[in-house]
């Protein structure tokens, strides 16, 4: 149905122009934005910050500025809870750098040149388990701001597998089957990366990426076996070809990791992802994303359970 | 069900009986080409009685016995008077138009007056001929572009077909083709109406003061008549444009007995594509058209039966592909509309209209990629008949009472997918069943020379019945459990009393007040994810979840004509309340109806409306033409939208501003204009942005609360009319005689959107580029749909 709804903004952007205007935007209100997560065996870590303004400079100080320093975070699994430091890039503990990279989607060496700050504990005591809820608890200039999530148990793939794409015998997607576990409330989220050598020792990616729609629930096919695709979200990127985009070249090796989250996770994702799908489009119901935290912030507690597969892309 | 017997009661006794009186009834037919007229008026001066011709052409009219001289007077044409002696009841079919006239040169309206002496209050009646000479949007005459520049009647948006009257919203308009009820009128997306312009003989709008022989809607009643074919010769006439061309044949079945008319259009957009699309483009195999077929037939049985066949077909066919991706998609939607009528005379009296209708809407999505193939239905059928009496008891009153009934199937969402050998479960295909009824009576009466009331009382049922599966739901959007009903099981029923009555006071000097009050039940929805009307907009029953929609209206005006009633005006105030509206719940998906009822994503809410509207109308001369304003305040409130804060209707509009003229010069050019100015649409746009996982996400404020910059646009057209006559030497006098030439044609050349104003379609924010590279921009970007469009269109008739 969203295909529907883009299709209908692509009809409308064929026939119109476009131009930007200064309109009045009443009602902003400032709200503070947790985006926090915990899987399995990582720490959790919890990024705070505040909205902005529509208006609002978007210059990198603004960016950085609206993290916010100070608040007390707890996480508990029901047996353990612990406060979480605060860490900031320029200072961050040894180890931590790959998924706080990830995470924050710059590259791991830039991250000392950069000052933003988050949350988060190297207890293993509190690193993510399977089948645990994880409770958290944000007091920031006076609030309280409270959260649960679950790490579901995982479901990995039969198999994964890469063909050639239509008539092409040297480009085609990743595939997957799975058998979704009947009865239950199952939702996924599939990311990838290539690790390939880029040619100087490393791999070619160095954290995971998403592409369009990522995350997807059993609504249609609860309890059945059946294969998938997703394409692959570097095949975008200038220099590949028009009929090769969106595909694994030969030769690849990628690793898919294929996430669980529990319902209100989802619940989150899905909108969000609909909202970037659909932003602005007049077709689309302008819809806030539902968060799963109580006392007014935006933003998830999100719990992943993932289970990881390497596929070579041969035929 | 008691209330109805007791109006009926005291219309009866209310009437009266033994008088010396005689009746004149039949029907009023234009000699030209032998259809029947709607809407004449047949008057004896000497009396100051009159009555005027029904949808069917029918009048009756009870005087006292006597000779008397009778007007017979219709817009456009000379009237005509014949002597007829009425000290018996005497039935008479009048042809007007025999003679020669010149039909261009309009003399007096000869309805004057009718907008002050009757009682029909927010009723607007327009001539298709001069809607034709209106500027036409790409070349298309369009009925509901037209209606949009009525005060109190708005568009949805640019070029769209959805309109709203008073606040309503557009599923609370009932449109009626020939009494087939219309759920989709637009083509393309809305920019287009269903309303084949050449196959239409009269278009009438009620937008308040609704009388009790209509309901189901809030709102308004748009009712097209479709014309009845020549009952005198055979007949062509079309028109080339610049998007579709269009073919009307209609002739006698029988010479003066019964007559067809098929009238068929279609665009050639697809033509167009296909030629500006390469060969070796992905985009191939992309492609739209629509077409419509109108067909009517109609034969007189004797004198006093009638039988009328209609019959409407349209399909919208869209497809897109891109050959690279192997993507597909197919998108026909279209209504098939059948409706058969019987008329028949009991008496001179007592005359009887039976309806059988099926109207069929269907929408469909099929799309696909590779092995997947995903495929969505939605739809509506309605099998219905109405009876319905018009009782002429004598000239203080018209009675009209009836029934009513409609058996809907509606089929809000069958979704499908597979891929390859999986087929995935997507729920059963949803169907749901209900009666809806109607008992009503209603008489117009004069209490006196000054004072006229139209009463009546329409008591509406519905029954929401099985089979039908209701399912409960739990957290997470997923069935829980179902409760099934099988077929034939009274789910729920609804019923309620509709009381409506207007009332008009003359006043000397041309002038009276109306004042009018109805309620309402509409047992349908159409329910809407998106800002805009569009084919995918779900008509979705009143159900044992969903309530039915109930309205009142109140509104009062005062009414003048000026200059020989050449100039008439009104002001008119209304006041209207609305309760059970629905909206999807905040946040909801389509993909959300699967294994779920439509009726659990919505909630429930209340409006309101007022407003006040001017209209000034130049009726005849060489320019004609009118004025509207309307001051209006539309506002919306729901529990669970909005914080439960009132907030305004998307389209509210504080100001709407419609100047409309048309000029004759000489007999062979029309020159028209059409401006328009509105307040901007209101919208929900984001008010802040944050990050989440390296991704700008936007927090959206107080729903509507954002407001476009003011719609306003002139349109222009010219009509250029060929030379209706040629001349010719006559071989037995050897003078030049001028000879009527068969073929007539005319071209319309139209220019939409002169100045080229970048009206604005929708808002939409766009962000652009890299937090960390600092080049990262927000910007609130305007889309406009029609730059300046010029267009032609040749039109014939032979």
């Amino acid at each position: 149905m969203k295909y529907l709804l883009l299709f209908f903004l692509a009809i409308g952007l064929l026939s119109s122009c476009t131009k930007e205007v200064e309109i009045d935007i009443p009602g902003y209100e400032e709200q503070l934005v947790i985006d926090g997560r915990i899987e399995t065996g990582m720490p959790p870590i919890v990024l705070i910050s505040k909205s902005k303004d529509i208006y609002a400079p978007t210059d990198l100080e603004a960016f950085l500025g609206a993290f916010v320093s100070g608040a007390t975070v707890t996480v508990s699994n029901g047996t353990t809870t612990i406060q979480l430091i605060e860490m900031c890039t320029d200072n961050l503990p040894p180890g931590s750098e790959p998924f706080v990279a990830e995470m924050l989607g710059i590259p791991e060496a830039d991250l000392a040149s950069v000052h933003i700050c988050g949350y988060t504990s190297l207890d293993p005591l509190i690193f993510g388990e399977v089948g645990k809820t994880y409770s958290l608890t944000v007091v920031a200039e006076g609030k309280t701001y409270t959260a649960e999530t679950q790490i579901v148990e995982p479901t990995a793939f039969d198999a994964v597998f890469w063909k050639p794409d239509g008539d092409l015998t040297t480009h085609g997607y990743s595939w997957a089957t799975l058998t979704d576990p009947p009865g239950q409330f199952d939702a996924y989220k599939w990311e990838v990366k290539r690790i390939n050598d880029d040619g100087t020792g490393n791999e070619l990616d160095a954290n995971f990426a998403e592409t369009f729609s990522p995350v997807f629930d059993d609504e249609f096919f609860d309890g059945l076996t059946f294969d998938f695709f997703y394409d692959n979200p570097f095949g975008y990127d200038e220099g590949v070809l028009n009929e090769h985009a969106g595909l694994f070249p030969i030769g690849d090796t990628i690793v898919i990791k294929f996430s669980k989250m529990d319902a209100a996770v989802y619940d989150f994702m899905e909108k969000k992802y609909m909202q970037l799908g659909t932003a602005g489009n007049p077709f689309a119901t302008p819809t806030n994303i539902p968060s799963n935290i109580t006392g007014g912030a935006l933003g998830v507690w999100a719990g992943y359970s993932p289970s990881f597969d390497t596929l070579a892309c041969q035929p | 069900m008691r209330y109805f017997l007791l109006l009926l009661t005291f219309f009866t006794a209310f009437i009266g009986t033994a008088q010396e009186t005689s009746t004149l009834s039949g029907y009023v037919i234009d000699g030209r080409d032998g259809e029947t007229m709607i809407g004449a008026k047949v008057y004896i001066p000497s009396i100051r009685k009159g009555a005027i011709t029904n949808n069917y052409g029918f009048f009756s009219l009870t005087v006292p016995k006597g000779v008397y001289t009778v007007e017979f007077r219709m817009a456009g044409l000379d009237t005509e008077t014949k002597e007829i002696d009425l000290n018996k009841d005497v039935r008479f079919d009048m042809e007007m138009a025999t003679k020669m006239q010149n039909i261009q040169e309009v003399v007096v309206n000869a309805n004057a007056e009718d907008n002050i002496k009757s009682t029909k209050i927010g009723q607007l009646q327009l001539d298709i001929d001069e809607i034709k000479t209106l500027p036409a949007f790409m070349g298309e005459v369009d009925i509901i572009k037209t209606i949009q520049l009525l005060p109190g009647v708005s568009s949805a948006a640019e070029g769209g077909q959805g309109f709203y009257v008073r606040g309503g919203g557009p599923d609370q308009n009932l449109v009626l083709l020939d009494e087939a009820t219309v759920y989709n009128a637009a083509h393309l997306f809305g920019f287009f109406s269903v309303f084949n312009a050449d196959a239409v003989k009269s278009v009438n709008l009620i937008k308040g003061g609704m009388p009790a022989n209509f309901g189901g809607r809030m709102s308004s009643v748009l009712e097209v008549n479709m014309d009845e074919g020549n009952k005198k010769k055979f007949g062509v006439k079309g028109g080339l444009g610049v998007i579709s061309s269009r073919l009307t044949v209609q002739g006698p079945l029988k010479k003066d007995k019964g007559s067809f008319i098929v009238s068929a259009r279609r665009t050639y957009l697809d033509v167009i594509m296909k030629a500006a699309i390469p060969k070796d483009s992905p985009f191939a195999g992309s492609s739209y058209y629509f077409y419509d077929l109108n067909l009517k037939m109609n034969y007189n049985i004797g004198k006093k039966d009638k039988l009328f066949l209609s019959s409407y077909y349209g399909k919208d066919e869209f497809s897109f592909g891109n050959l690279d991706d192997n993507f597909q998609v197919d998108m026909p939607w279209g209504n098939g509309i059948v409706a058969l009528r019987w008329n028949h005379l009991f008496s001179s009296k007592l005359f009887m209209n039976v309806t059988a209708t099926m109207t069929d809407y269907r929408f469909s999505f099929i799309s696909s990629q590779d092995e997947f193939r995903f495929a969505l239905n939605s739809g509506i059928r309605d099998w219905g008949g109405k009876i319905d009496f018009t009782y002429f008891p004598n000239t203080r009153h018209k009675i009209k009472y009836g029934v009513d009934y409609t058996y809907h199937t509606f089929t809000p969402f069958s979704v499908s997918a597979e891929n390859d050998d999986t087929v995935f479960d997507t729920g059963i295909a949803q169907k749901l069943y209900s009666h809806e009824s109607a008992l009503y009576a209603l008489d117009e009466f004069d209490i006196n020379e000054y004072l006229r009331i139209n009463a009546g009382l329409r008591y509406s049922m519905f029954q929401h019945v099985g089979p039908f599966t209701r399912y409960i739901n739990g957290d997470i959007s997923k069935p829980d459990s179902t409760i099934e009903y099988a077929k034939g099981d009274i789910i729920k029923f609804y019923h309620g009393l509709e009381p409506r009555i207007s009332l008009r006071w003359l006043l000397p000097d041309r002038s009276s007040i109306k004042a009018g009050y109805s309620y309402n039940y509409q047992y349908v929805h159409l329910t809407s994810l998106s800002a805009v009307s569009l084919p995918t907009d779900v008509w979705y029953p009143t159900t044992n979840l969903a309530q039915p929609q109930k309205g009142w209206q109140t509104s009062l005006g005062y009414f003048r004509n000026f200059a020989n009633n050449m100039i008439e005006t009104s002001v008119e105030v209304y006041y209207k309340g609305m309760n059970n509206l629905i909206e999807y719940k905040e946040g909801a998906l389509p993909s959300d109806n699967v294994n779920d009822n439509t009726d659990n994503l919505l909630v429930y809410g209340k409006g309101w409306s007022y407003g006040i509207e001017f209209f000034v109308k130049k009726t005849y001369g060489k320019f004609t033409g009118w004025i509207g304003y309307t001051w209006s305040k539309t506002e919306r409130l729901f529990e669970e939208i909005n914080n439960g804060e009132v907030f305004p209707a998307k389209y509210d509009r504080r100001h709407d501003l419609s100047v409309v003229g048309s000029y004759k010069l000489g007999k062979r050019w029309v020159f028209s204009g059409a401006f328009i100015y509105a307040t901007g649409n209101t919208l929900t746009l984001p008010t802040s942005w944050y990050v989440q996982n390296q991704e700008l996400l936007f927090n959206y404020g107080q729903r509507n609360s954002t407001r476009m910059a003011p719609y306003h646009r002139l349109d222009i057209s010219a009509t250029w009319y060929g030379k209706e006559y040629k001349e010719k030497q006559d071989p037995a006098t050897g003078e030049t005689i001028q000879v009527k030439k068969k073929l007539k044609t005319n071209v319309a050349i139209s220019v939409y959107n002169v100045y080229n104003r970048a009206n604005p379609y929708f808002l939409y924010i766009d962000n652009d580029g890299d937090f960390l590279a600092g080049d990262f921009e927000i910007k609130v970007k305007q889309v406009t749909l029609f730059p300046i469009i010029p267009s032609v269109t040749w039109n014939f008739e032979f």
